[in-house]
């Protein structure tokens, strides 16, 4: 039938209903308006799918800890339907499973956990200095934590606190427990029937990290429900080189927080500023500092945050975070995205003395000198992972610009390799090997000074130059490393070699100045004694 | 008569039987059919690209520092941005679509032959252009296909002899793209051409109204009455379509919205460059030829259907027992169908 033979009543009726339709789509477009303002603003969900799994854990949950609930809701997880349970879900002969309402689950999840479904990501955050962090629990930061200020065993209060009776124990790691481990990872422990502990050590895990040690196993300390329970100094902990139960370093919630795991969250440099910050690396501050910084802070909110891949040259332009340099994909690499943060870095300057950043198939640092046997273990060189930040770095800036940067980055560092950090090296080895100091780390105050000056201001002035912060770089960095080393470590290296001489050992004496002058008498040091 | 009766009437001296008189012109009985009311199609969607497209303009900036922004602030932030940028951009498609089946209708029906000769050559200007609103339209948004589009466009005017660069220099505002260019682009899509169609517009619709519309007579039709009113029936029948075309439009800016590529990035040419959809064909015709000639060739084709009605009356004397015109038609639509499936399907 053609249009005009339809009867002009059967016309009205027609142009009625799909004016009623169109009326239904622009009310179906302000309902489409209206949920998309609320969940811009945080007032409404984003689409939930709770699995079958976890409805349980949901409904009681939303009454018990509602906000790890709508932390949950607000995350990708629950878009596609990931639940409670896919997570903490244990097996049979984990050494943290309970039964929790008709469900075998475990408190910790675990990179172990996560890579059943994020393999490659775990895979490459596995070989990550992040994934190594809590291998402080041997270092000389931890002796700091663990005995300089704290004390490795419980010792009893000398006087009461009054209004709190219950304290009888002084818990001398607190101080590591609640500072360096809550960046580095604590080594996560169940408590003990004979009232120690048992973690990773004692249980033994296998790949598939379910502990081998039965013995071990059937000593952890479980409740009247069964659940075990966690040493509270190491449990809760987030940090990002956790040693877990069943053997995998790591935590993914020390960026991606729990329950909601953000991205855009992850994307921020306020994320890394957890652990990233304070007088040692404040790389957060520096990052602040930089026109890097300045730039995120004027247009964050036109960065697409919220982008599914957050691709650089893609997605957003406008500024660099933390993520963008370290990790994040970009338009010159297929946009791929890396969990390990070393992948771009070409210096080390984390020790006394900077290192390049060759590594070999362990992933560890290269130290040898000799060349050929370098290039022999030599499996990633500083060199490619330069190339691969530079690749980031050109997508605003030209290759002579970025080339330029690199050789005042390197100069920078090699300036305090060279006049301060070597020769402080070498005068805290002479002291050492002529006896004039004890092997024993922070009992003598030369030492702190020597670790001043390269732990925390060495590091902010090459960690200043290497995000393009010039205060950092000088007044935070290398103003107070030359002050510290011409003020404090000089005299105080004098003084003891005096003491030594006034005691008769002469010869130890002799050997620390004669490696002090040697220093002194180099043409950068000589302007220091050249007026007196 | 009321007060308010006799005193409009005092100052709009139109009766009410004028008024009827004016708005109820009978059409032709053809008019019945859905093929034959697309006409009317293209300037429905034209008015909603004029009230859409102000609507854009409120937060549009057209600048290449702040274009991408825009745009991506009014499809991603602004109150029913998405929407209204996804209606005007379906809109656009769908005119294009519209004005190639009306012209095709035109043709094969022979409706532009005397005495409506003029009135097919105000169509063609009309579809000229509707295709460069498209073409400045699709370069504001200043994303990477966007850029290198409407620099390859550029190039292709710089190719015309003699006029070409300077062409290219008034369209771009200098020898490049440039801090200037996006400003004449939008000046272009937002003002000239829009203008330049709403005349074009007032003296294609005089003069169907003068010339009346081609009576087409098909052997089903037996009826003694060779007319039915405009009023209500053919407005009733706009309406319908309008309504159609509304929900139609909604549809797809809900279901299909329209989205953004990465923004431009002058110092890197994409590895593929695509216009819109309805230039694919000269796109491929450019590809095939070599740049001057296939500038120049396809201005005669312009041209040559800019003279159609002449050619055709032509041919006619040279040809009469033939369907010349037809057949052409045929070939010239196959080759325009075929040229833009081929530039779709091949990346290169």
């Amino acid at each position: 039938m053609g249009l005009g033979e339809m009867s002009l009543r059967f016309k009205q009726f027609v142009i009625a209903f799909l004016g009623l339709a169109f009326l239904g789509s622009l009310i179906f477009v302000q309902y489409m308006e209206v949920t998309r303002k609320r969940q811009e603003s945080g007032l409404a969900d984003s689409h939930v799918a709770v699995p079958d799994s976890s409805k349980r854990c949901v409904s009681c949950h939303e009454q018990q800890t509602a906000g790890i609930v709508a932390h949950w809701e607000g995350s990708t997880h629950a878009e596609k339907g990931i639940g409670c349970f896919d997570c903490h879900e244990a097996k049979q002969g984990d050494a943290d499973a309970f039964q929790h309402e008709g469900y075998l689950i475990a408190t910790v999840v675990t990179p172990l956990d996560c890579a059943r479904c994020h393999a490659q990501v775990v895979e490459e955050f596995s070989r990550s200095h992040h994934a190594a962090a809590g291998n402080i629990l041997a270092s000389l930061d931890n002796f700091l934590a663990e005995t300089v200020e704290g004390n490795r065993q419980p010792f009893n209060p000398h006087s009461p606190t009054p209004g709190r009776p219950d304290i009888d124990s002084v818990n001398g790691m607190a101080s590591s427990f609640l500072g360096c481990q809550q960046c580095h990872g604590s080594k996560v422990a169940l408590q003990s029937t004979d009232g120690g502990k048992i973690t990773v050590d004692d249980l033994q895990p296998g790949p598939n990290g379910q502990p081998t040690n039965r013995e071990a196993l059937g000593k952890i300390v479980k409740d009247q429900n069964g659940k075990p329970q966690f040493d509270s100094g190491t449990w809760p902990n987030t940090g990002i080189g956790r040693l877990n139960l069943d053997g995998s370093n790591g935590s993914c919630t020390a960026c991606h927080s729990r329950h909601d795991f953000s991205p855009r969250r992850a994307r921020q440099p306020e994320n890394c500023g957890k652990c990233h910050l304070g007088p040692d690396h404040p790389q957060k501050e520096i990052y602040e500092e930089s026109k890097h910084g300045v730039a995120f802070r004027d247009l964050k909110d036109k960065m697409n945050l919220e982008a599914t891949d957050w691709v650089l040259g893609e997605d957003y332009s406008q500024a660099p975070t933390c993520a963008t340099c370290h990790m994040s994909g970009h338009s010159k690499n297929g946009g791929r995205i890396t969990h390990d943060p070393g992948e771009r870095l070409s210096w080390t300057n984390r020790p006394p003395v900077s290192l390049v950043l060759d590594t070999d198939i362990n992933g560890k640092v290269v130290k040898e000198a000799d060349p050929t046997k370098r290039a022999q273990l030599v499996v990633h060189s500083a060199e490619s992972k330069r190339n691969e930040m530079k690749q980031v770095c050109s997508h605003c800036h030209t290759n002579d610009y970025i080339n330029s940067f690199y050789k005042q980055y390197d100069d920078l560092v090699v300036l305090f390799n060279e006049k301060f950090a070597k020769p402080g090296q070498k005068i805290i080895g002479a002291l050492r090997e002529n006896g004039l100091i004890t092997d024993l780390q922070f009992d003598e105050e030369i030492e702190f000074t020597w670790f001043y000056l390269w732990h925390h201001e060495g590091r902010r002035a090459r960690h200043g130059a290497s995000m393009m912060a010039p205060d950092y770089t000088h007044w935070h960095g290398m103003y107070e490393v030359a002050e510290r080393f011409y003020m404090e470590l000089i005299p105080q290296a004098r003084e003891i070699a005096h003491q030594a001489e006034e005691e008769g050992n002469t010869d130890a004496a002799e050997k620390v100045n004669a490696a002090i002058e040697a220093i002194l008498a180099r043409p950068e040091h000589q302007w220091f004694e050249s007026g007196k | 008569m009321g007060v308010i009766s006799r005193w409009v009437q005092e100052r709009l001296p139109v009766s009410g039987d004028q008024l009827r008189e004016l708005t109820n012109e009978p059409v032709p009985n053809h008019l019945k059919r859905w093929w034959f009311c697309l006409g009317g199609t293209p300037m429905y969607l034209f008015v909603v690209q004029i009230a859409t497209g102000i609507l854009l303009a409120i937060y549009y900036e057209p600048s290449p520092r702040t274009a991408y922004d825009s745009v991506r602030y009014i499809t991603e932030e602004a109150s029913f941005g998405w929407y209204i940028r996804g209606l005007h951009k379906w809109a656009a498609t769908l005119m294009v679509a519209a004005v190639i089946l009306h012209q095709i209708r035109i043709y094969f029906t022979g409706a532009y032959r005397k005495p409506r000769e003029l009135n097919w050559m105000i169509g063609v200007f009309l579809l000229i252009c509707t295709l460069v609103t498209g073409f400045t339209g699709y370069s504001l948004v200043y994303e990477q296909l966007s850029y290198w589009g409407a620099t390859v466009g550029a190039n292709i005017t710089d190719s015309i002899p003699v006029v070409g660069p300077w062409m290219k220099s008034m369209l771009l505002g200098g020898a490049d793209y440039s801090e200037r260019t996006l400003s004449r682009f939008f000046i272009l899509h937002a003002a000239i051409l829009p203008a330049t169609m709403v005349m074009l517009l007032a003296i294609h619709v005089s003069l169907i109204r003068l010339q009346g519309i081609t009576d087409l007579r098909f052997e089903d039709d037996d009826s003694e009455k060779r007319t039915f009113n405009f009023f209500p029936d053919h407005l009733y029948t706009e309406l319908i379509m309008g309504l159609v075309l509304m929900i139609l439009l909604s549809v797809l800016a809900t279901v299909l919205p329209a989205t953004m590529g990465p923004r431009a990035d002058p110092l890197t040419t994409p590895e593929v460059i695509k216009p819109e959809w309805f230039f694919y064909v000269a796109f491929r015709w450019l590809k095939l030829f070599s740049g001057t000639f296939a500038v120049l060739s396809m201005g005669f084709i312009v041209f040559v259907m800019l003279i159609w009605p002449f050619v055709d009356k032509w041919l006619l004397k040279r040809f009469p027992a033939t369907e010349m015109s037809v057949w052409i038609g045929i070939v010239g639509a196959l080759t325009i169908i075929g040229f833009t499936i081929w530039e779709a399907a091949v990346a290169h």
